[in-house]
């Protein structure tokens, strides 16, 4: 299994969820973070913003299906041209998962 | 180490944080998340439900909420030591489980290393 964290726009979170949900892909947790990348944050005359406001979408799949959640990611988050601040996508080993409310190991 | 993430009920937290003090493992970090699973909408258990009885149990409601909606739920972090693990998946599994949809996931992954800010504390004494 493979942990896949997302950081995206807030204002694409809607569309990603509901392009994800589509390919059979509902399963998902959205965290509120703050953060700067590579650009440093933006700066708006004067003022030099480093804490913007982004989306942390965290989803735990198949080993066979990475590729696939990532693509759908990775074209649904992205803005029209592709621009700084579309976000990162980051993938991850997860040893074990478990339900629950079966208690049974396995997602 | 490892790091258990558990993703639980907003409502199982204070008696989940207290349990696993009381086993030995007080250090946690918890936050407020969004989330949806794996679930199907069935409509017709909507109607029926929504005819019959308009107070349902918030287990109910929530198995048979719209598939895209997000609910709120608390993700749990913990880092803790290879021969510990095991016993915290147990005790988030016995305080968490009410047998319904949407009492939650647990994930395990594993930590290379940790230190201490305060005194640069490497590995397990660091947790």
């Amino acid at each position: 299994m493979k942990m896949i964290r997302a950081i995206v726009r807030p204002e694409k979170v809607g569309y990603v969820l509901d392009e994800l949900a589509d390919a059979g892909y509902p399963a998902v947790t959205k965290i509120d973070v703050v953060g700067r990348g590579k650009q440093r944050g933006v700066k708006v005359g004067n003022i030099h913003y480093d804490e913007i406001p982004k989306e942390l979408l965290m989803m735990v799949v198949q080993d066979e299906t990475v590729e696939e959640v990532v693509s759908i990611l990775a074209k649904s988050a992205k803005s029209t041209e592709g621009t700084f601040g579309d976000g990162k996508i980051f993938v991850s080993p997860i040893e074990e998962a478990y339900t629950i409310s079966s208690g049974l190991a396995g997602l | 180490m490892k790091e258990v993430m558990a993703v639980i009920r907003m409502n199982k937290i204070n008696s989940t944080k207290k349990i696993l003090a009381e086993s030995g493992f007080p250090s946690v970090t918890c936050r407020k998340v969004n989330g949806r699973g794996k679930k199907k909408v069935n409509y017709e258990l909507i109607e029926d439900l929504i005819g019959e009885e308009p107070i349902a149990e918030p287990e109910i409601l929530e198995s048979i909420s719209e598939n895209h909606r997000l609910v709120a739920k608390r993700l749990l972090t913990m880092i803790v030591d290879d021969k510990d693990y095991k016993k915290v998946v147990d005790i988030i599994i016995q305080e968490n489980k009410t047998g319904n949809m949407g009492d939650g996931r647990i994930f395990v992954s594993t930590i290379d290393d940790a230190i201490r800010i305060r005194n640069n504390d490497t590995g397990v004494e660091a947790i």
